[in-house]
Formats: C-alpha cells, structure tokens, sequence
C-alpha cells in the first residue's frame, strides 16, 4: 500500500509536468499543425536560465522563475518572426514544419551546452527534506512542485477556457478560414501560441529540474517523446485532452514500477513505457483518448 | 589551413560520406517516391550493427553472415514498424517512428548481458574473451593497402580501402535505386504520395506498395550499418541518437528529395562538414575543444536544415515546381 502511494504521488508530480509541456505543444499543433520538436530544449533552456539567475547570480528564486519564461517566451516570439511567419506564408509542408522544428532543436541544444556548460547543476534548494505520508516519502520540493504545477494547470486551463485569446485560439484551431474571416487576427493568436508555449516550457523546465534534484543539458531532449505521448494520449491538438493525457502518462510510468505489473517494470525502462504507450495508443486509439479518427489509409 | 590538403582528411570524409549517402538513399525512396516520413531510420542502422557485432563477438558467427542476418533483420524491423503504424497519417507515423527507434536504443542501452550496455560492443561477452567483430573484413583492407602500398606509400590508409569498397557499393546502389525509380511500381507509389484515392480506385493496395517502400528503405538503412560497423570497429548505443536519423534527412533535403544522384554531392557536403568540426586545426576552430566542435557540428547541422527548408526546399538540385513538400 505505501508503495502505491509512493508512485502514486509520483507519478501525480510527474504527471503535473508532463500535462505542462504537452499543453503547449497541442496548442501549437491544434493552431499551426506543428509538431515542435523543439519543445524539450525549451525546458533545458528554462532550468538553465532560472540555475543562473538564482545560483549564480544569487537572484530571488521565484523572480528567476518569472524571468526565464519571459525568455521563454522571447525566444519563442523573435522565432515566429523570423522564422514561422516566413514558413506560413510559403505554404510549407509538415514535412518543412518537421524539419525546421527539429533544426531548431540541434541549433538550441549546443547554444545552451556553449553558454551554460554541459556540467550536472542543482538548484539552491533543499532537496533532503522529506515528510512521511503513509509510508510513503514525500520530499518537500516534489510537494511544493504539485502545488505549484496543479495551480499552473488550474490557470492554462481558465485561460483556455475563459480569456478572449484562449477563446480566439480554440476558434482558429477548429476552423481557421471561418475565425478568420470572423474578424480573429490570425498573426495575434499564433503570437499568442508561441508566447504560452514559450512561458510553459521554461515553467516545466524549472519544475522537471526540482523533481530531477539535478539536470544537464539533455533533460529536456529525453523528455521530449514522453510528452509526444501525452499529447497523444490526450488527442493531438486539444488543449485539455493534453492536460489529462500527461497527468494519465505519468501516473502509468510511475505505477508500472508497482510489483504487481509483471514483478515491477525496472525504473531504467521508465521512457521505454512512455514510448510504449505512445505507440500502443497510436496503434489502437491513434485519435487519443478524447478524439477524432486519425487514420488515414 | 593544413588539413584541408591532406589526403587523409578527405579520406575520412568520403568514407563517412559514401556510408552515410547509403543511409540517406533509403529515406530516398521511403520519402523521395514514397512520401513517407521516417523519422526512425536509425534504428535500422543500429539493429543491423549490434546483430553483427553480437552473432561474430558473442556467438562466434563469420562476420559475412552477421552482416547478411544484420540486414535481413534490418528489413524485417522495418516491416514490423509499417505493419503496425504505417496506416497512420504523416506526422502521427514520423512521431511513432522516432518512438520505436528510440525503443531500439533503450534496449541496446540496457541489456548488457547480450549488447555490452552503456560500454558498447567492447563489453559484450564473448567465449574466447576478444571483443572484435571485424577481422574479417580487416583482411581485406588490410589486402587493398598491401597492395597499395607500393604505389602511394603512406596514404594507403584503413580509410582509403574502405573509401574503395564503400563508394562501389554506394554508386551499385544508387543504380540499382534509379532504375527502380523508373518502374511502374514507383510510378504507382509516386501516385500514392500525391493522392491515395486515385491509385486505390485503379485497384493498387496501397499499404502493400508502402510496406515494401518502407522495407526497402530500412534494407539500405541495414547495409549501412554494416559499412557503419566496419568503419568504427566499435558500436555504443550513443551512436545511435536521434540526430543520427536527421544526418540522413539532411542529406536528403540538400540534395532534393526527389534526385537520386544529388546524393553524391549532399553526402560529401556532410562529410565534410562532420569531418570539418572534428579535424580541421584552424583558426577559429583551433579555439575550440573536441566536445565543443561537436556542439558546432550539431550546430552547423541544425543550421542547414533550418536554411534549406527556408530558402530552397526543393535541394540543390530540385526544382521548384515539382517540389513535395506538401
């Protein structure tokens, strides 16, 4: 039993952050038809920027926070300008979207290792303390990240549902010509995309490196296929359906190390569950657990 | 500036050019005739070099059979990854290729026992206690520098004899490609790129056309990893990355996806540019550390592709009108 709740709650804070990243990532894809392969390098990004502001600098933790996913969300904005818009406008291809998503990864990634290093960094935070529920040991920052990242959920999600921007994104998602035609500034809410994707990735970042206790700078690269499966999971593009899926995928990564699954999956097989999943989803509910058919032949 | 003048340099280039060239050419057909996005090609590399280095290290197979079951395995995870998800739509099939490659990795990663783990294929365990797999194709290399040797003294490298039995092969399979391009079958499978409906109205089973396109691809992904194998003598599972699939991708969009022989030139573009941030001693480069060029390299690549896909989709040496990036 206090196994259970062990994983449980692990997976919950797993969960949290996974629901975060694949958030953004299905907005994008439900507004632009883009699958951002970039999307994990944005979390290292994040982590390493909140590490030099708060360890380095010495900076007021939260302040770093709020700092790094404005960088987030600065990178994200200067490469719709440069880039994306520029892609839209050629009328390119998923093939071209893939590509220069994922060009844009390899050309973040070594940008990080150059400024920031490629040593092991940890956070100026406690990390030992612990509290016992039931059993199971409950590390304070695991708690404090479920609380915060509940509450970041709790907020995408009323934005989502209530902010006139949410609202415009989840028009243009469903139908593009008919919202543009509506009066909805298309380039206003594809902006606002990659700003929220931006902010969320740098969010997660900060929230995976706490969880980790320490990170390098291939973090974000190792995640990047679980949240594919969490976006899949929760039906590529909704916004909702992302949020459930990740919470949904963290929890079975973490259960299937229960003894009960086939004597506990070994925790070093941890990703090879997600990857599993996403293709066991693919194969038999490719169009998630909320969602339209997918399949096309 | 030196090592740009040495032969040796452009050795390895061509070297690594002519193996990679091999793995580009499958994602050429898988995606150039068709349309088929394989982001996992990979771990057919990866599957065909471990089936190798395990049947001659572990299990005392000749290194020529290895390679034959290498590739045959090879073909046959490729089959396995279309049977189960090439019915997806575009981008969900490239999301789940790169899954299953990675699948790959894990596997090769954490089985120690069969695949030596996180040492590579120098750990795996093997009777006699000596973790070569490539004596027997050192033979033969070592026959072709004997013998040139007397002609062009030090030069006679490992490098240059593999150049010699790579870059036949290559130039065999990109014949081999181009005549088969020139078919009715890529002619029916070009038809299924553009449009599913018309080809299956004609009575062509379309998933069938796109299973062999995709097995064929993962045989020249196979044949690679055999060269691959050869060349590096030793196998570790981070050779096998993610980024090592979009190497191939690279390649492909340079030279246009649709233009078999452009593969000639896009791959030597690559070599050189791998060969370039890991060799070359020059100013700036000379500044950088050896994990520092790597970052480059990575760099340079990401920056290739981002460039290609903005200024000039169609390659090198495509043309605009018939560009398929769609």
């Amino acid at each position: 039993m206090s196994d259970f709740i062990q994983y449980f709650f692990n997976g919950l804070v797993v969960g949290c952050i996974f629901a975060i990243a694949a958030v953004g990532i299905s907005l994008l894809y439900s507004v632009l038809r883009l699958v951002n392969f970039a999307a994990g390098d944005f979390l290292t990004l994040g982590a390493f920027i909140t590490y030099f502001l708060s360890v380095t600098l010495e900076l007021n933790f939260l302040l770093s926070v709020v700092v790094s996913m404005i960088a987030g969300m600065a990178i994200s904005w200067f490469l719709e300008l440069v880039l994306w818009r520029n892609l839209r406008r050629n009328k390119a291809g998923t093939l071209a979207l893939f590509l220069v998503a994922t060009g844009v990864a390899l050309m973040l990634r070594p940008i990080i290792q150059f400024i920031f290093g490629t040593e092991t960094r940890k956070f100026n935070i406690d990390i030992l303390k612990t509290y016992d529920f039931l059993g199971a040991r409950i590390p304070q920052t695991q708690l404090l990240v479920l609380i915060f990242a509940s509450a970041s959920i709790l907020t995408i999600a009323l934005f989502i549902a209530k902010a006139r921007i949410g609202k415009d994104m989840r028009a243009y998602a469903n139908n593009p010509g008919l919202a543009s035609v509506s009066g909805i500034n298309v380039d206003r809410v594809v902006l606002a995309t990659w700003l929220i994707s931006g902010a969320l990735g740098s969010l997660a970042g900060v929230f995976q490196g706490l969880v980790q206790g320490q990170f390098n700078n291939a973090m974000g690269e190792s995640l990047l296929l679980s949240f594919f499966a969490a976006v899949v999971l929760g039906t590529i593009g909704d916004a909702y359906g992302a949020l459930a899926g990740g919470l949904l995928l963290g929890l079975i990564m973490e259960l299937s190390q229960l003894s009960i699954f086939f004597g506990g999956v070994p925790s070093n097989y941890k990703p090879v569950v997600a990857f599993a999943t996403l293709v066991l989803v693919l194969l038999f509910k490719p169009e998630g657990i909320f969602g339209y058919r997918a399949r096309k032949v | 500036m030196e090592a740009f003048i040495q032969p040796g340099f452009w050795i390895f280039v061509l070297a690594l050019a002519g193996i990679y060239g091999i793995f580009s050419l499958g994602l050429q057909i898988q995606y150039g005739v068709g349309g088929i996005m394989n982001f996992g090609h990979v771990g057919m590399m990866a599957v065909s070099g471990y089936t190798i280095a395990v049947l001659v290290i572990k299990y005392e197979w000749s290194f020529w059979w290895a390679a034959l079951a290498g590739v045959i395995l090879a073909a046959f995870l490729g089959a396995l990854l279309g049977l189960t998800t090439l019915r997806l739509s575009g981008d969900y099939f490239a999301i789940a290729s790169i899954a299953f490659a990675e699948i790959v990795r894990y596997w090769i990663l954490n089985t120690d026992n069969v695949t030596g783990g996180t040492q590579g294929t120098l750990a795996i365990p093997s009777p006699n206690g000596f973790a070569s797999y490539t004596d027997k194709p050192d033979v033969i290399l070592t026959w072709i520098s004997d013998r040139l040797y007397p002609i062009i003294g030090d030069e006679a490298s490992r490098d240059l004899s593999m150049v010699l039995i790579v870059w036949p092969f290559f130039g065999l399979f990109i014949w081999l490609s181009s005549r088969l391009q020139k078919t009715s079958w890529a002619r029916v499978l070009r038809a299924t790129r553009e449009d599913d409906d018309v080809p299956r109205s004609l009575g062509k089973n379309v998933f069938r056309f796109r299973l062999q396109t995709l097995i064929i691809g993962s045989v020249f992904g196979g044949l690679a990893g055999v060269f691959w194998s050869v060349q590096f003598a030793l196998l570790a599972p981070e050779d096998f990355l993610r980024i090592v699939t979009f190497y191939g991708w690279m390649i492909l969009i340079l030279a246009g996806a649709t233009r078999v022989k452009g593969l000639f030139v896009a791959a030597i573009f690559f070599g050189f540019l791998y060969g370039a941030t890991r060799f070359l001693e020059f100013w700036p480069l000379s500044l950088l550390s050896s994990p520092e060029r790597a970052y480059l390299r990575v760099f340079l690549i990401g920056l290739v592709i981002v460039l290609l896909m903005v200024k000039r989709p169609q390659g090198l040496f495509g043309k605009r009108q018939e560009m398929i990036l769609e």
